[in-house]
């Protein structure tokens, strides 16, 4: 005001200067605030609002995902209140990914969460309680009749639901029948037998005596291969009580001097990350057996379609007892999601028996619930395998599978056990000396 | 003091943006990780102190001495070959050479490519059934593991990171050479001096600055390797290529977001004291 009356022959100068300083001072607030508050998103799907809740569901799935546009566009039919905002990842950065959202308070309400990350994110608190939350059931019914024992374990961290699993994995053998046949193989039962069909199956192009063509997979870097070798022979990753490591044992040796077998007589192929993805190998041939999930009937189907009737799956030889670890996808809600009671609308909706057959039918993976393990659409003949039925073989795996243990230091482990198998392999250490290295290596995390 | 604030009002207004945008999204970052190295953190909930914990937790931390070994091989070899690559390239090209402009163009191409991009070639190349194994196998050498062999691993991701950055310090260095000023050369060659002698008492020295520019830079930039060992090695095998700031990553996956801010303060203090080793060893000479 005093501006526009000043009669200071510079006062146009000053009223101007004045008004830059207003309008510096507001724009700086505003920048401010802007870059403090970093947007609010409430809006429409603010709690307090009239309009439809927005949640948003993170997803690893990759194309072929079982989230499918149709999926969600029925969903929001059925639950008007709610709009699902889907965001697309890939396995490989979803960690990161997800890590990042939930530590800077930008959670999505669900995401699809490997299994294995489960003990290190269940241990921070990151998960909401979903035994809470679900009431005990899933669509009406107890959760606990709608999962093998062996899921319930895994989905349960200290006595409550942390995860709802979506799709499970426990291992089979995949191998190429038409070799086999050609070559009159056996499909093998026992390790030994496993042995000799991998020697038999192995091709050496250039009298090197490493194997060129159809080979054994020693996958290095993980513990998913080399802890299954250890269940089958009758050990443990951990003690019970998860305090120590109880890997150096007699079945630890067994496992890792049958798994560097394969190297040495010439009959695997060391797959270790610098490889890339294993449908390459598959795809020219230089795998010709490997052991993984069902979710790769999926990926071959997608990446190799040229090896249609090639290959078959079996049940995966074993030394003692059966066995595999279980692993999969689960659908979490953070601690921290913006909006739990519709996220687990919608987890209990994806659930559903025509969700989790999607799960096989898009995703070519293998559903979790047990009504849709029970689906007549799970044993369709398979014409990538063969005619073959394959998925019963993964089931039969599920029932002796084993999940990883539930401590908060699983991953620095996993990453120990893996380096331990790929020092072996690589032969920069005897199978007791690693085992001894990383035994102590393992201990030390587990004191804390 | 208002004559003051009024000269200077319109600059001020001009760095705020840049300043808020620094403050914001740097220095209060930087303040609070700072703040979560002494402290016990996954990122939700409440910061529990735990004073010097995490960085007594480091020096003991097997997984993280061996990145910091690795971090300090990796910048040797890439600050022993890269600059050295990149000085002599651009004496090459600072003579009338032909198609002088394509090879500048052609050495920098890499360094506009995305390291992602970069990293994914060299790894297609340096697989077991790759361009390179093919090559020397086409002249009857055995091939290799490149990449799932520790004792090659690194290097082979230190080359590809010299290869793609050493374009960098190409275009530098040819800058630098077209500034210093003809007559020296002149005066060199009435003494008599060949050329090597030349480059050794004239060249050298003038180029001390620019030098000094490439290695703080380089060894910056070396020490906070990622995108190459994330894409090419995911730190394997064996540990063998992983570096501080993949541990840094891989602490703060674990939501161990405490000791991956230690690790952070770790680099920061490293990459402080060779910077001031640097410049003051530059300083010193000079005067």
């Amino acid at each position: 005001m005093s501006g526009r009356t000043t009669t200071d022959p510079r006062g146009g100068t000053r009223m101007r200067l004045r008004g830059l300083r207003a309008t510096a001072a507001i724009a700086v607030l505003a920048l401010l605030a802007a870059a403090c508050t970093g947007g609010g998103d409430e809006g429409d799907d603010g709690d307090g609002g009239n309009g439809p809740v927005t949640i948003t569901v993170l997803d690893y799935y990759g194309e072929a995902t079982p989230f499918s546009e149709d999926v969600i566009a029925r969903f929001e039919d059925e639950n008007p209140g709610i709009k699902v905002t889907y965001e697309a990842g890939d396995w490989d950065s979803m960690h990161e990914k997800f890590t990042v959202q939930v530590s800077s308070g930008d959670s999505p309400d669900v995401a699809t969460m490997d299994m294995t990350w489960v003990p290190t994110f269940a241990s921070k608190q990151i998960f909401a309680d979903l035994t809470e939350l679900s009431g005990g059931e899933l669509g009406g019914e107890p959760i606990e009749d709608q999962y093998e024992q062996g899921a319930l374990e895994a989905m349960t961290f200290d006595d409550h639901y942390v995860t709802m699993m979506f799709d499970f994995d426990a291992y089979g053998l995949y191998y190429r029948a038409d070799r086999f046949k050609a070559k009159g193989i056996d499909v093998p039962t026992t390790w030994e037998e496993l042995q000799a069909a991998a020697k038999q199956l192995a091709e050496d192009n250039d009298g090197d005596g490493q194997c060129d063509q159809y080979c054994f997979v020693v996958e290095g870097n993980d513990c998913f291969h080399w802890c299954e070798l250890l269940f089958q022979a009758g050990g443990e990753i951990l003690n019970d009580d998860h305090t120590a490591a109880a890997f150096n044992s007699s079945a630890g040796l067994s496992a890792l001097e049958f798994y560097k077998s394969f190297l040495d007589d010439g009959s695997g192929i060391y797959w270790g990350e610098a490889q890339g993805e294993k449908i390459r190998g598959i795809k020219d041939g230089r795998i010709g057996m490997f052991v993984d999930g069902p979710y790769y009937m999926g990926v071959m189907k997608d990446g190799d379609p040229e090896g249609k009737g090639d290959w078959g799956v079996a049940a995966v030889p074993y030394a003692q007892e059966p066995g595999s670890y279980l692993g999969g996808t689960g659908l979490s809600i953070p601690v921290n999601a913006p909006h739990p009671e519709e996220a687990w609308t919608f987890v209990e909706y994806m659930l559903q028996p025509e969700q989790q057959i999607g799960v096989f039918t898009l995703a070519g993976a293998a559903p979790a619930t047990t009504a849709a393990l029970q689906s007549s659409e799970l044993t369709k003949p398979d014409p990538y395998f063969g005619d073959e039925a394959p998925f019963s073989i993964f089931l039969d795996s599920m029932a002796t599978a084993t999940h990883f243990p539930y401590v908060e230091q699983w991953d620095p482990i996993d990453t120990d056990i893996g380096n331990m198998v790929q020092s072996v392999m690589l032969g920069k250490a005897t199978p007791q000396e690693a085992l001894d290295t990383y035994e102590a290596k393992v201990n030390e995390k587990l004191a804390g | 003091m208002r004559g003051r604030l009024r000269k200077w009002l319109p600059a001020y207004l001009l760095i705020a943006p840049a300043l808020i945008a620094a403050l914001v999204f740097l220095y209060i970052p930087i303040a609070y990780s700072g703040y979560w190295s002494f402290t016990e953190y996954s990122g939700l909930g409440e910061a529990k102190w735990v004073g010097l914990e995490n960085y007594r937790e480091l020096l003991t931390d097997e997984d993280f001495l061996k990145s910091l070994w690795n971090t300090v091989l990796f910048v040797v070899m890439g600050m022993g070959i890269g600059p050295v690559l990149g000085f002599l390239s651009a004496l090459l090209l600072n003579q009338r050479v032909r198609f002088r402009a394509f090879f500048r163009a052609a050495y920098f191409l890499p360094v506009m490519t995305s390291l992602v991009v970069v990293a994914s070639i060299w790894k297609i190349l340096l697989n077991d059934d790759g361009l390179i194994n093919q090559l020397i196998a086409f002249f009857g050498v055995p091939t290799h593991h490149w990449l799932d062999d520790p004792t090659t691993a690194l290097p082979a991701v230190a080359v590809t990171s010299i290869w793609q950055g050493f374009g960098f310090e190409t275009v530098v260095f040819l800058a630098a050479l077209q500034s210093i000023p003809r007559e020296y050369y002149d005066a060199a060659r009435v003494d008599g001096a060949t050329y090597w002698q030349q480059v050794r008492h004239v060249t050298l020295p003038s180029l001390r600055p620019t030098i000094m520019f490439v290695y703080i830079i380089g060894i910056i930039g070396s020490f906070q390797v990622f995108d190459q060992i994330y894409v090419m090695t995911a730190g394997s095998p064996i540990n063998s290529t992983r570096t501080l700031v993949f541990d840094l990553v891989d602490r703060f996956n674990d939501l161990n977001l405490g000791e991956a801010s230690a690790v952070a303060y770790v680099l920061l203090a490293i990459l402080a004291t060779l910077s001031y080793v640097q410049i003051f060893l530059f300083e010193r000479r000079r005067a």
